[in-house]
C-alpha cells in the first residue's frame, strides 16, 4: 500500500520540470551570474560594484525606488477614500464602480502609455485645450519626464489598490462608529484612532503589492521614454536585449538588487502590520 | 440607517470614476475623428477601422496572440490539476510546496523572469533555445499564480477529500473519481482563472518583446510599432486591445458573480 502511494508522485512530475526548467533554475542561474564577470570567470562582486558604484545605476535604483513609493502611496491614499466610499455605496453606483475597477485594473502596459499620449503629449488633447484656454499648468505639461511617468503609474495603482482594500472594510464595524460618536469621538477622530489602525495591515499588503507593481512595471515607461530614463527593469532589460554583447553578470546584480528591494519592502510592511496586529491583541 | 449612499462617498466614487475614464474615452473619440487640433474634434470616419481590419499584419498580430495564449493555458491548467491532484489526497505535506512554486512568479513578474530564461536558453544548442519554445515556457509561468489560486480555491469550494470518499466508496477508482466528479465540478473556476490568464497575456508586452519580439510579434508589439508613426490608427488598434481586454473582464466578472449567487441558494 505504502509504496504503491509513491507511484502517484508521477503526477507532480511534469508540474515539477516546467516549474525548473522555466522558474528555479533560470533564477537560481541569474543569481549565480551576477557574481561572475560577463565574460565567464572566477567569483567576483565586481558586477555589484559596478551597480553601487556607477551613476547610471545608482540612479536606476533611486529612480525605481522613488517613483515606486510615490505612486504606491498616492494609490493607497485614492484607495484609502473610493474603498470607504465603495463600501459605504449601495445599489446600482456601487455596481458600476466596481466594474469599472475591474475593467480599468486590466488597463496597463503599452495601451495605457499611448492613452497618455494623446491625452498629454506634446500634441496631446489636453496639452492643446491648456494652449488654446492658457492654463500654462497643463500647456507646459511635460509627459515625457519623471513626473510624466509617476503620473501614469499612480493611474494604474489606483484601480487594483481600490479593489484591494474595499474587502478590508468588512472589518470596520459601524457599531464601532456608533459607538465612537456616542462617546463624542469626531468622524476625523475615528478613522485616525480606530478605523486607520484597524485597516493598517490591509493597507500594508496592498502597500507592498503597489510597490511591487510599480517597481516591475516595464511596458508603460518603455514606451514613454525608450531607454531615456534610468530605472531598474529598463538597464535590466537593456543588458540582455538590444546590445551585442548580452551582459549577464552585470543584469543579474541589477536583478537581484531588484529582488532585494522588493522583499525588504515586504519585510517592512509585514513588520508595520504585524505591529498593529499586536496592540489590536493586547487591547 | 437610510439606504442610500451618501452625498460624499457618491462625489468620491463619480470623481475616480470620471478619473479612471478620461483616457479611454479620449483616445476611443481620438480614433474617430480624422482633425483633433482644436477644443473639438472634427471630421467623423470610420475609415481607420475599415483599413485597419483589412491590414493583413494587424490581423496576423492578433491570430499570434490568441495562437500563443492556447498552448501555456491548457499546458499549465493540466500540470496544476495534476500536481495539485496528488498532493491534496497523497501528499498533504507537500502541498505547500506546490503553493510557494505557484506564487513566486506573482512577485518576480515579467522583466526578470524573462531575462533569466532569456540567459538561460539563448546559446542553448537544442530545441531549448528557440524563441517560441521560450515565450511558451515563460507564460506558463506567468500564469502559474492565477491558475493556481482559481483550481485550489474551487477545490476547496466542493470539498475535495469528502467528494473523493464518496465516490470511492460507490466503487469509482480515485483518479476516475477526480476526472469525472472533482473536474467537472470545479470547471467554473478552471474557466474563470484560464480567461484570467488570456487577459495576461493578451496584454502582455514585456515578455514577447525580450523573448520573442520579431520572431512573434504579438498585438501589443504592432501597437507599439504603430504609434510611432501613426496615431489614427494606432488608436483604432488601441480601441480593438482594450475592448478585447474589457469583454475578457465582463466575461469573468459575470461568471464570477453568477458563483456567488448560486452558493447563497
Amino acid at each position: 500500500m505504502k509504496s504503491k502511494k509513491y507511484i502517484y508522485l508521477i503526477g507532480v512530475l511534469p508540474f515539477l520540470v516546467v516549474a525548473f526548467m522555466y522558474e528555479i533554475i533560470p533564477l537560481i542561474k541569474i543569481v549565480i551570474n551576477s557574481f561572475h564577470p560577463d565574460a565567464g570567470g572566477a567569483f567576483t562582486f565586481e558586477n555589484y560594484e559596478t551597480v553601487f558604484t556607477k551613476l547610471l545605476y545608482q540612479k536606476a535604483i533611486v529612480n525605481s525606488i522613488k517613483i515606486s513609493m510615490i505612486s504606491a502611496i498616492a494609490g493607497i491614499i485614492v484607495a484609502f477614500f473610493g474603498a470607504r466610499a465603495a463600501h459605504q455605496a449601495k445599489g446600482k453606483l456601487h455596481s458600476i464602480f466596481m466594474a469599472i475597477l475591474n475593467m480599468v485594473s486590466n488597463f496597463a502596459g503599452i495601451p495605457l502609455a499611448f492613452a497618455y499620449m494623446i491625452l498629454l503629449g506634446n500634441a496631446g488633447v489636453m496639452t492643446q485645450l491648456g494652449r488654446e484656454l492658457g492654463i500654462q499648468a497643463l500647456a507646459d505639461f511635460n509627459l515625457y519626464s519623471t513626473n510624466g511617468v509617476s503620473l501614469i503609474y499612480v493611474y494604474f495603482q489606483i484601480p487594483l489598490s481600490t479593489l484591494l482594500l474595499i474587502p478590508a472594510f468588512e472589518g470596520v464595524r459601524k457599531e464601532w462608529q456608533e459607538a465612537s460618536t456616542l462617546l463624542g469621538a469626531t468622524k476625523g477622530q475615528f478613522w485616525t484612532r480606530i478605523g486607520i489602525p484597524v485597516l493598517m495591515p490591509s493597507i500594508m499588503g496592498t502597500f507592498s503589492v503597489l510597490f511591487a507593481n510599480a517597481l516591475a512595471a516595464y511596458a508603460t515607461v518603455y514606451a514613454i521614454m525608450m531607454n531615456s530614463i534610468s530605472l531598474l527593469p529598463i538597464q535590466i532589460a537593456g543588458c540582455f536585449v538590444g546590445e551585442v554583447k548580452i551582459r549577464t553578470g552585470l543584469g543579474g546584480a541589477l536583478s537581484v538588487v531588484m529582488m532585494v528591494i522588493m522583499v525588504i519592502m515586504i519585510l517592512i510592511t509585514n513588520a508595520i502590520s504585524r505591529q498593529f496586529q499586536k496592540g489590536g491583541k493586547q487591547s | 440607517m437610510t439606504k442610500k449612499t451618501d452625498k460624499g462617498s457618491t462625489i468620491v466614487i463619480l470623481l475616480i470614476i470620471i478619473y479612471l475614464l478620461i483616457p479611454l474615452v479620449v483616445s476611443i473619440i481620438y480614433s474617430m475623428f480624422s482633425n483633433w487640433t482644436g477644443i473639438v474634434p472634427q471630421g467623423f470616419t470610420l475609415k481607420t477601422y475599415a483599413t485597419l481590419f483589412q491590414d493583413h499584419e494587424f490581423l496576423a498580430s492578433l491570430g499570434r496572440t490568441i495562437l500563443i495564449a492556447i498552448v501555456p493555458i491548457v499546458l499549465t491548467i493540466i500540470l496544476v490539476l495534476l500536481a495539485l491532484f496528488v498532493t491534496v489526497i497523497y501528499f498533504p505535506k507537500l502541498e505547500k510546496y506546490v503553493q510557494i512554486i505557484c506564487m513566486i512568479p506573482y512577485t518576480i513578474q515579467g522583466v526578470i523572469l524573462s531575462v533569466s530564461i532569456l540567459s538561460l536558453y539563448v546559446a542553448n544548442p537544442t530545441f531549448l533555445s528557440n524563441r517560441i519554445i521560450m515565450l511558451i515556457g515563460a507564460y506558463c509561468i506567468i500564469i502559474l499564480p492565477y491558475i493556481y489560486q482559481g483550481i485550489r480555491n474551487g477545490m476547496r469550494a466542493v470539498n475535495m477529500p469528502v467528494l473523493l470518499e464518496a465516490a470511492e466508496m460507490l466503487g469509482a477508482s480515485r483518479i476516475y473519481a477526480f476526472f469525472r466528479v472533482i473536474v467537472p465540478n470545479i470547471l467554473s473556476a478552471i474557466v474563470v482563472s484560464s480567461l484570467l490568464a488570456v487577459g495576461i497575456i493578451f496584454g502582455d508586452y514585456v515578455l514577447v518583446r525580450n523573448l520573442a519580439s520579431s520572431a512573434w510579434p504579438n498585438v501589443q508589439i504592432y501597437l507599439y510599432q504603430a504609434m510611432k508613426s501613426d496615431s489614427m490608427k494606432s488608436s483604432a488598434v488601441f480601441v480593438v486591445i482594450m475592448a478585447v481586454t474589457f469583454l475578457i473582464a465582463a466575461i469573468v466578472l459575470y461568471l464570477q458573480s453568477r458563483e456567488k449567487k448560486g452558493k447563497k441558494h
